[in-house]
């Protein structure tokens, strides 16, 4: 794997690139969906190649090759190469790629690993789930049970002399249920992912995961939809992270500053949320799904404070936008697999625990909401507009949890609802989920403590 | 002219080669226990240019090979591999997989078997470009530059940040299963955006525009930036409006995204047969105003959803799913229409060789009415105009939340000014049966075809 990648950018800087980098996987992955007790799909797969980048003057180009002996590799590289050499002269700013190099060799070590757990197994383990989310009703309609298994063998290497084997391993399972009474249909979603291996399975939760979603599919039966308007809002931990992901996260990767598309362009040290907020992103914690130990530049990772005591302080970076803003590479590159060039990205996100115990919170709240779980949410950094979608949530009357609600959205403006949080919780949990941007999905988790938002506008169906 | 023989003569090598290793691979795995077998086989080749701040950013050339096995053994048992290489090693390791797979999975008793072919498929002209798979990275490079140049011409004076993007592919798939099918296509297509995000002095604010087209010729780089340009300098000036039920009128892009994601998804038959679709047990009934009908249209010229073979290899048709109102037509691959014992409308879709069939609408197109958009507006006394929003309903309950990304207040018959913070939310099964309003301005998106439509009354909530 090494020789094969020092062809390529050896290839590379031959043909007269500066900067050259080689990402070599292989990855295997299992993914068997159930529906109503009987296999709907089982698949394996196998994603093996390797991507190959050069830069010069500002120009990046990049390409991938499945051949991966030294001599598919030199061809691709010397391809890539005169590809960069090709749209040099229309870059915007010239520059070059510097940053420090490392070298290591890191081992996951997990318990049972994916390889040696047989497709039976797997697949046992899934019908379980299956199985209890449709024996825990009568109206129960329609279960659904996702189980999906990834391992990656990572090699990385460029030209400053970065050479880093990595392993991943990433269970998840979902379930969906569909609760029907009368024409009145609902479905609850529950999912959980880790970094681990089969035993991150055989755990509590993981077990029973299928009750869960089955148990809030039969609850939103008796569900309304929420009149819109404008709320004093508490969001759960999970619906929190989502907002911190969406309404922030976004607006605060690196690749943004040089191409002028957030809103907080100007904002770095300054303030951008009341004195009791800390956001940050934590690649570092052990297994959290969104964690890795080198990105996929190879640069080490380390955990990043996003906002520290509401100042802007830290950005998500790859080695280019380190370079051009002037701050440390923090090792945020990630790319979906080898047929991807990497971009600044999360990990694990999260709003630091506050003060507040959560009852006195929601005691505290007078005719508001309190929002749980997320269908989905995106944002649009450059405007700066984001949205998001509960899954349910709860009206909040008297200080009481009163009625439930669905499918509650919100909508705002990331500088507008950072300084509306007023009250943050001392609790704290994490969610998994997988983030898309420019057409890549990579795994990662968003969490933190129940929060308040004030008077943020809510539109029900 | 010499040229495009051996073009032609390298394409047809090609094809074959393709249907060849489908073929191997179907005999693998039916040696190695599987009662039926299908491969779906493919390769292509796709060049990207990525502008960024005004320049040129990064080039990208891409070139994509796999095969994706899917293995039948007695009793309804599937298993499904896939490989991202051609190579004899990886495709035999696929085909066990998948059969070992089949072997341990829970039997499905819905499944009946493969699809089943041996006749001639319907001509569908205008999928392979061969202008698209041989442009040059230095005309890719003059195209997109000419968008972003007219970008900042629309933006005129403000600070303009333009990012753009150019992407051409070209490939071929072949599709072959034990059952006969045997089917190859070679297609191209070409797709360019502009997203200029802009600033004034209190206010910075973007936009998006784009293209996509299996047709070089009508690509049109001064059309997508102008429009971009334009369409960011109208959305500043954001502001919150009183909220309330009003009128909406929904463009052909907000259209694309509500009707062709909220109800192309919905008249699915997995998800009906499931109980998961907000249309249900609806078979023939009026769902929908008497001025809707919308046809899923897989056999329109260079269409982006046209095919004459489904993703199972299976033929397709053009079908009427909504005629005054009335659902007339679900889509179905195999498996539904086994399961219904209906006719199978040939709607199996699937990313590339690397997924199993679902089911998708090929193009759909709503039939237009009269009027342009200035004219909707004018019939507007209070109301939003929705230009753009990333949202989707509820597949399961209808319910749509949608933010406006890009969209305006009306007031009196004139547009006011562009909205933020603001919220459209209603069902699904009201919004068919509100649209009491259709326009003519037609406008293909990518496998929408649609005017404008006005939905006469939803809840607007803005803060």
């Amino acid at each position: 794997m090494e020789d094969a990648a020092k062809a390529a950018i050896e290839a590379v800087l031959k043909v007269g690139a500066k900067f050259a980098d080689v990402r070599i996987e292989n990855t295997t992955t299992t993914v068997i969906e159930l529906s109503d007790g009987v296999t709907k799909r089982s698949l394996a797969s196998r994603l093996k190649g390797a991507g190959i980048r050069a830069f010069i003057d500002g120009a990046w180009a990049f390409g991938q090759a499945t051949d991966l002996t030294p001599k598919g590799m030199r061809e691709t590289g010397e391809s890539v190469a005169r590809l960069a050499l090709a749209t040099r002269g229309r870059v915007a700013k010239r520059f070059e790629i510097d940053g420090p190099s490392f070298q290591d060799k890191v081992r996951l070590k997990v318990k049972k690993p994916f390889q040696d757990v047989t497709f039976e197994e797997k697949i046992a383990f899934a019908k379980m789930i299956d199985d209890q989310a449709r024996d825990f009703d009568d109206r129960i309609h329609n279960t659904r049970t996702i189980y999906g298994d990834l391992c990656t063998e990572l090699y990385i290497a460029n030209s400053l002399g970065t050479s880093v084997h990595l392993e991943n391993s990433l269970p998840i399972v979902i379930s969906i249920t569909t609760a029907k009474d009368g024409t009145n249909r609902q479905r609850g979603y529950k999912s959980m992912g880790t970094r681990g291996g089969f035993e991150d399975l055989e755990t509590e939760r993981s077990q029973h995961i299928g009750e869960e979603s089955a148990k809030l599919a039969v609850d939103l039966l008796s569900s309304v939809a929420a009149a819109g308007g404008t709320y004093n809002v508490v969001l759960d931990p999970v619906l929190n992270g989502v907002m911190i992901h969406e309404a922030f996260g976004h607006a605060s990767e690196a690749d943004n500053w040089p191409a002028h598309t957030t809103i907080l362009e100007d904002k770095v040290g300054k303030m951008v949320g009341p004195e009791h907020l800390n956001l940050t992103d934590d690649p570092t914690l052990p297994g959290m799904r969104g964690s890795f130990e080198y990105d996929w530049e190879g640069t080490k990772t380390r955990k990043r404070n996003l906002v520290k005591d509401g100042i802007l302080t830290e950005l998500m970076h790859s080695l280019e936008t380190a370079v051009l803003l002037d701050m440390e590479p923090n090792g945020s590159a990630r790319a979906q697999s080898f047929t991807h060039s990497p971009l600044p990205r999360m990990s694990n996100t999260f709003m630091e625990p506050g003060d507040w115990d959560v009852d006195e919170l929601i005691s505290d709240t007078n005719g508001g909401l309190l929002l749980c779980g997320y269908n989905y949410g995106y944002t649009v950094p450059s405007k700066g507009q984001f949205m998001f979608q509960a899954n349910y949530g709860y009206m909040i009357e008297n200080g009481e949890l009163t009625k439930l609600v669905r499918d509650v959205s919100m909508a705002g403006q990331i500088l507008e609802v950072l300084s509306k949080i007023d009250a943050i919780g001392k609790d704290f949990s994490m969610e998994s989920g997988t983030c898309a941007k420019s057409g890549q999905s990579v795994p990662e988790m968003a969490g933190g403590p129940h929060a308040r938002i004030r008077e943020i506008p809510v539109g029900g169906a | 002219m010499l040229g495009l023989e051996k073009f032609l003569w390298e394409v047809h090598k090609l094809d074959q080669r393709l249907l060849e290793i489908g073929e191997m691979v179907v005999r693998r795995a039916e040696e190695l226990g599987a009662s039926q077998a299908e491969a779906y086989v493919a390769t292509s080749r796709s060049f990207t240019i990525d502008v960024e701040n005004n320049a040129i950013k990064s080039a990208s050339e891409k070139r994509d090979a796999g095969c994706g096995v899917r293995s039948v053994v007695k009793t309804g048992r599937v298993g499904f591999a896939y490989v991202t290489t051609l190579q004899d090693e990886d495709l035999f390791e696929a085909a066990a997989k998948s059969v070992k797979l089949a072997k341990v999975s829970v039997p499905d008793p819905d499944f009946v078997t493969l699809p089943s072919y041996s006749g001639i498929y319907p001509t569908v002209k205008g999928l392979f470009d061969p202008a698209i798979q041989k442009l040059s990275s230095e005309e890719a490079a003059e195209l997109i530059m000419r968008t972003v140049d007219a970008t900042n011409e629309a933006v005129d004076a403000r600070q303009t940040a333009v990012e753009a993007q150019l992407s051409a592919a070209a490939g071929i798939k072949a599709i072959v299963n034990s059952l006969g099918i045997s089917g190859s296509v070679e297609t191209a297509a070409i797709f360019i955006n502009s997203s200029p995000t802009i600033k004034d002095d209190n206010d910075q604010t973007s936009s998006y525009e784009f293209q996509v087209s299996r047709n070089l010729k009508s690509i049109d780089p001064e059309w997508v930036g102008s429009t971009a340009g334009r369409s960011a300098v109208n959305n500043l000036g954001g502001r919150t409006i009183e909220g309330g039920d009003m009128p909406i009128i929904l463009t052909p892009l907000a259209v694309s995204t509500v009707i062709g994601g909220g109800f192309g998804g919905a008249i699915n038959a997995e998800e009906i047969q499931y109980g998961r679709s907000y249309i249900a047990d609806a078979l023939g009934e009026l769902i929908a105003s008497e001025s809707l009908s919308i046809m899923d249209d897989s056999h329109i010229v260079g269409g982006i959803g046209s095919r004459s073979f489904d993703a199972e290899g299976v033929p397709t048709k053009r079908m009427q799913i909504l005629h005054g109102g009335v659902l007339k037509n679900i889509l179905h691959n195999s498996y539904t229409a086994n399961k219904d014992q209906v006719e199978n409308t040939g709607n199996a879709s699937r990313p590339s060789y690397s997924g199993l069939p679902s089911i998708s609408p090929s193009n759909l197109v709503i039939a237009p009415g009269k009027g342009t958009l200035d004219d909707l507006v004018s019939e507007i006394k209070k109301g939003i105009l929705l230009r753009y929003t990333g949202d989707r309903p509820n597949m399961t309950t209808g319910d749509l939340s949608a933010m406006v990304m890009e969209g305006h207040y009306i007031e009196d018959g004139a547009i006011e000014h562009s909205v933020k913070n603001t919220l459209v939310g209603i069902n699904m099964r009201d919004l068919l049966q509100r649209v009491h309003r259709i326009g003519a301005d037609i406008r293909v998106t990518s496998t929408v075809v649609t005017p404008s439509i006005v939905v006469e009354s939803a809840k607007v909530t803005s803060g």
